[in-house]
């Protein structure tokens, strides 16, 4: 192995000796030539060189997700970046429909995601369950057609000085298809190699070009997902047989985004973007066993939730220059909304008399923000300043009264497998922000760049809050570059924290035929403030960065530092029940017997390393090949608990998730060959080391390998047949190593949910593309 | 136990094919900056035109308000074109465009394009932009780029106004638009 590498270090020496004059080149050769990627993401001086910039951003093309053979952008982000860590969730409700994502390990809600670097509201999924980024709401990625998008910036650094909250671990900015010279048709089909989860996805993108380089863009997909499912033997039935699902939920996806870019000959530009979803997706919960006296499912049940979502955004603007000012007045509206249905199951408090579907309720969220940019750029230094007004509203609408009603004939209350949302639990909660940014770049030298960023935030739940941001570069010698960044940052508390509930009645067991309620319940409540709930706070956070980008000839070369410091994490408590007078008392009052809340719990500490090597090679024959390395490896730690009712071993299962869930060191090997009418990818990534809680013993699970390969013939000029496969050796993560009959190597949940590779296996598709 | 030696097997045999990859071939060149792919094909269409009155001793490239720094110095320093030795000029204000074969207007010029193109007008002068929409103006032709490729529309009409021959191979690879 030492040798290959040092025969491989001799070689890219070597190379990189290679004539590089392009004016040698001929003209065909070098409109045909890729130029580096540029970002706008990170600065608002205006769109960069990407591999040179202050602080670390990867670029994704339209062309790169093309040859993924992904359907969806969550998995397309997961495909490429190593620290973006997105398990598929099964048995826990709404999350089993929206897929969570992470960056550098940290939690889903410390992401900020832009569209065409305007704000994009998030889910109003609150993840309550037992999933990594438990007790957080992120944006679901899924809402948007991966035909429709240009590229994709990743900024791996804290950013809420520029763009406001959430930009914690990292900001990822989605660029659309604009000026373009092709509009595209394709369809792909493939299954899993065990059988299942057979996968139609068909996509189009529609160009109409306009005078000044205006445009109208048109892209529509749909995919028809059917489920996987991985689940083990029920051992509770005899004989015993797989009845519950686990996997990748059934699921039928629909986007639409529209781009319009009207220029006008007096360099007034009006934009518009409309992206619309439509999922209707459906998984199960735990099988109920074969019960005699069950009046309506004797022989047991299997209970499915449905979620049936949508999800919409406008932006709308106008831009221009006014003395050699830019501005840009912008407006973006979006609206998630989550339903939810049940089916095949049954309230077992009302008895025979039971529906056995269920409406269980709405949960929606409304984000509208109104933008003012203006720019200049004065000799050396580039000026950028704006407001931004934010207005956002939650809102839980209750289901069927019979979906969470606590009849006579059984001790709790609601529709198995999820219960609806009670009245108690309807809100419809808002609140408004404004904010006041500045960014400057000074450039020293051609060399040498400084920028300075600040930005004023006024929420009218929490208060004000002030961040700053300072970035250099400076390029030592023509190979090497140098960056450093320190910040402070902050997520406001998303409105599902301070408005949601979930509760559920029973019978309390002290002979009185009493009902009591148990949950989830908001801050403000009297019962969960005689526990030390108060209105949550926002967290707040520290950055610092340093790092370098060395480019020799086909080689480009980046190792950054990250540390991140975050103050008064937000986090879901464990169930509290009264120990004083004044508790016994509250909860009496309410009827109630436990209850959790959100709370600013805990101080976090996150910090590792990204590594980057990017190696270009043009033939001679005209072919190429592109290979990537990305490594990083991030590790966190609580390191303060800001509560009496949180600490390491009540939260065990929370903190344990937060330190060790995701895996601490990620590998990807990127590689691309293009030769005449063929075109080759060849990904291979290493998910590593993972743990999780069952039973407060924390549980390891080995690290992961995963390739992945596709083959595509131009057979015309406009026709592309491509073949390909995903975990083509078909690994699978590590088994539970306990024993179990829910969760257990031998039980129904065989696999940790944590797994970040999935647990469904190989799967391999065929697709047709025309290019018009 | 057994899963996780055979993934380990897998993994090692994936970096040897990645290493394998590595070894097979060698290398020519890596990415460039857009900015010096404009100022390389500025230089490159160059071979492409033929201008009316072509007696100036070198061949002259005017950059108005530079946004390049020391770009087009550099990347065109000692090379030729049309066997003239070329000469950058630099202007601030489009009141001091003197003699010159080409003219490019960056991009922070768009608000004073139509004054811009006014003095320009029926001169024999080859006026370059990576202005949005510069073609349909009537520029005579632009840069842009789409999916990380350069791409040049050329306005016929307006280069011939111009007195500017461009040849037919130049125009196979551009967009060309026929102007007013």
């Amino acid at each position: 192995m030492k040798k290959s590498i040092s025969i491989l270090l001799t070689l890219i020496v070597s190379s990189i000796q290679a004539d590089n004059n392009i004016l040698n080149e001929s003209l065909k050769d070098i409109m045909n030539m890729q130029s580096e990627a540029t970002a706008e993401i990170g600065s608002r001086s205006g769109s960069k060189s990407a591999i040179n910039s202050k602080v670390p951003v990867d670029v994704i093309t339209h062309k790169q997700i093309a040859r993924s053979g992904l359907s969806s952008l969550t998995e397309v982000l997961r495909y490429f970046i190593p620290t973006f860590n997105a398990p598929q969730a099964s048995l826990n409700d709404g999350s089993d429909h929206i897929r969570l994502f992470t960056l550098r390990g940290m939690s889903p809600d410390q992401v900020l995601v832009l569209v065409n670097g305007k704000r994009v509201h998030t889910s109003a999924l609150l993840n309550v369950n037992a999933t990594i980024g438990r007790g957080s709401s992120s944006v679901d990625l899924d809402t948007i057609t991966i035909s429709a998008i240009e590229k994709i910036e990743i900024l791996r650094d804290g950013a809420a000085a520029q763009y406001g909250s959430d930009a914690i671990a990292g900001v990822i900015n989605i660029i659309l298809k604009g000026i373009t010279d092709h509009s595209s048709i394709s369809v792909q089909g493939g299954k899993y190699t065990k059988g299942d989860g057979e996968q139609l996805y068909a996509n189009s993108f529609i160009n109409t070009p306009l005078k000044y380089d205006g445009f109208v863009n048109l892209s529509i997909s749909a995919v028809d997902q059917k489920q996987t499912n991985r689940a083990g033997a029920d051992r509770r039935v005899d004989p015993a047989k797989v009845y519950t699902h686990i996997g990748i939920p059934q699921s039928q996806n629909y986007n639409a985004v529209l781009n319009i870019e009207l220029p006008q000959e007096n360099n007034i530009n009006i934009y518009a973007v409309g992206l619309f979803n439509y999922r209707d997706s459906q998984a199960s919960a735990f099988y109920r066993t074969p019960d005699e006296n069950n009046p309506i499912y004797p022989e047991g049940y299997l209970p499915l939730i449905n979620a049936k979502i949508f999800d919409y955004s406008f932006i709308g603007g106008i831009k221009g220059e006014i003395d050699y000012f830019k501005w840009d007045l912008s407006n973006t509206f979006g609206y998630n909304e989550i339903n939810y249905y049940l089916s095949n199951s049954m309230n077992k408090s009302i008895g025979v008399n039971s529906p056995t579907s269920f409406y269980n309720g709405t949960l929606s969220f409304l984000q509208n923000t109104t933008n003012l940019d203006i720019s200049k750029k004065i000799s050396k230094l580039s000026l950028a300043a704006g407001l931004e007004y934010r207005h956002e509203n939650y809102q839980i609408k209750k289901g069927d009264t019979q979906s969470y009603i606590l009849g006579e004939l059984h001790e709790s209350a609601g529709s198995q497998g999820f219960a609806g949302y009670s009245l108690e639990n309807e809100t419809d909660d808002t609140r408004k922000s404004y904010a006041l940014y500045l960014d400057t770049t000074y450039d020293f030298t051609e060399d040498f760049s400084l920028e300075g960023a600040a930005r004023y935030e006024d929420y009218s739940d929490f208060g004000e809050t002030t961040n700053f941001k300072l970035a250099l570069s400076y390029r030592i010698v023509p190979e090497l570059l140098l960056r450093t960044s320190a910040s402070s940052g902050f997520r406001a508390p998303s409105l599902s924290q301070s408005s949601y509930s979930q509760t559920s009645s029973f019978y309390s067991d002290d002979n009185t035929n009493d009902s009591v309620s148990m949950g989830l319940y908001k801050t403000d409540h009297e019962a969960s403030r005689i526990f030390g709930a108060s209105e949550l706070k926002p967290e707040l956070s520290k950055h610092f960065s340093i790092g370098s980008v060395y480019e020799l000839g086909n080689i480009s070369f980046m190792l950054d530092y990250f540390y991140v410091e975050v103050d008064d994490k937000i986090l879901l408590s464990d169930m509290q029940k009264a120990t004083t007078q004044a508790q016994i008392d509250v909860l009496n009052k309410y009827d109630i017997a436990q209850l959790s809340f959100f709370t600013n719990a805990v101080n976090t500490q996150t910090q590792g390393i990204d590594l980057k090597l990017d190696y270009l090679f043009n033939f001679e024959n005209s072919s190429k090949l592109d290979i990537g390395v990305w490594y990083n490896y991030s590790v966190s730690k609580v390191v303060a608990f800001n509560s009496p009712i949180i600490t390491r071993e009540n939260l065990y299962r929370t903190i344990d998730q937060i330190e060790n869930g995701q895996p601490k060191s990620n590998l990807k090997i990127l590689s691309n060959y293009q030769w005449n009418k063929f075109n080759s990818t060849l990904n291979v990534s290493r998910y590593g080391h993972y743990q999780q809680v069952s039973n407060d013993t924390a549980h390891s699970f080995s690290p992961q390998w995963v390739a992945d390969l596709e083959l595509s013939y131009k057979a015309t000029k406009s026709i592309l047949y491509t073949v390909g496969g995903h975990n083509i050796f078909d690994t699978t993560p590590d088994k539970w190593d306990m024993s179990g009959i829910g969760y257990g190597y031998d039980g129904i949940v065989p696999y940790s949910l944590y797994a970040p590779a999935g647990i469904s296996g190989a799967f391999y598709y065929v697709r047709a593309s025309i290019e018009f | 136990m057994i899963v996780s030696k055979a993934q380990s097997c897998i993994g090692v045999v994936m970096s040897k094919i990645v290493l394998v990859l590595f070894l097979f071939f060698s290398s020519l060149n890596a990415y460039e900056s857009e900015e010096k792919l404009k100022v390389v094909i500025i230089a490159k269409i160059s071979k492409f035109v033929r201008w009316q009155s072509n007696d100036n001793e070198k061949f002259i490239i005017t950059v108005l308000n530079n946004t390049y720094g020391e770009l087009f110095n550099r990347t065109l320093n000692g090379i030729k074109i049309q066997n003239k030795n070329i000469e950058i000029k630099y202007i601030d204000n489009i009141d001091n465009l003197s003699q010159t074969n080409i003219l490019y207007i960056p991009m922070g010029s768009g608000k004073d394009l139509n004054t811009i193109l006014d003095k320009t007008k029926g001169k024999n002068i080859l006026t370059i932009s990576d202005i949005r929409g510069f073609a349909d103006k009537d520029g005579v032709m632009q840069i842009y780029f789409i999916s990380q490729k350069v791409k040049l529309r050329i306005n016929l009409s307006r280069s011939k106004k111009n007195n500017l021959q461009i040849s037919s191979s130049l125009l196979a690879i551009a967009d060309v638009i026929k102007g007013i």
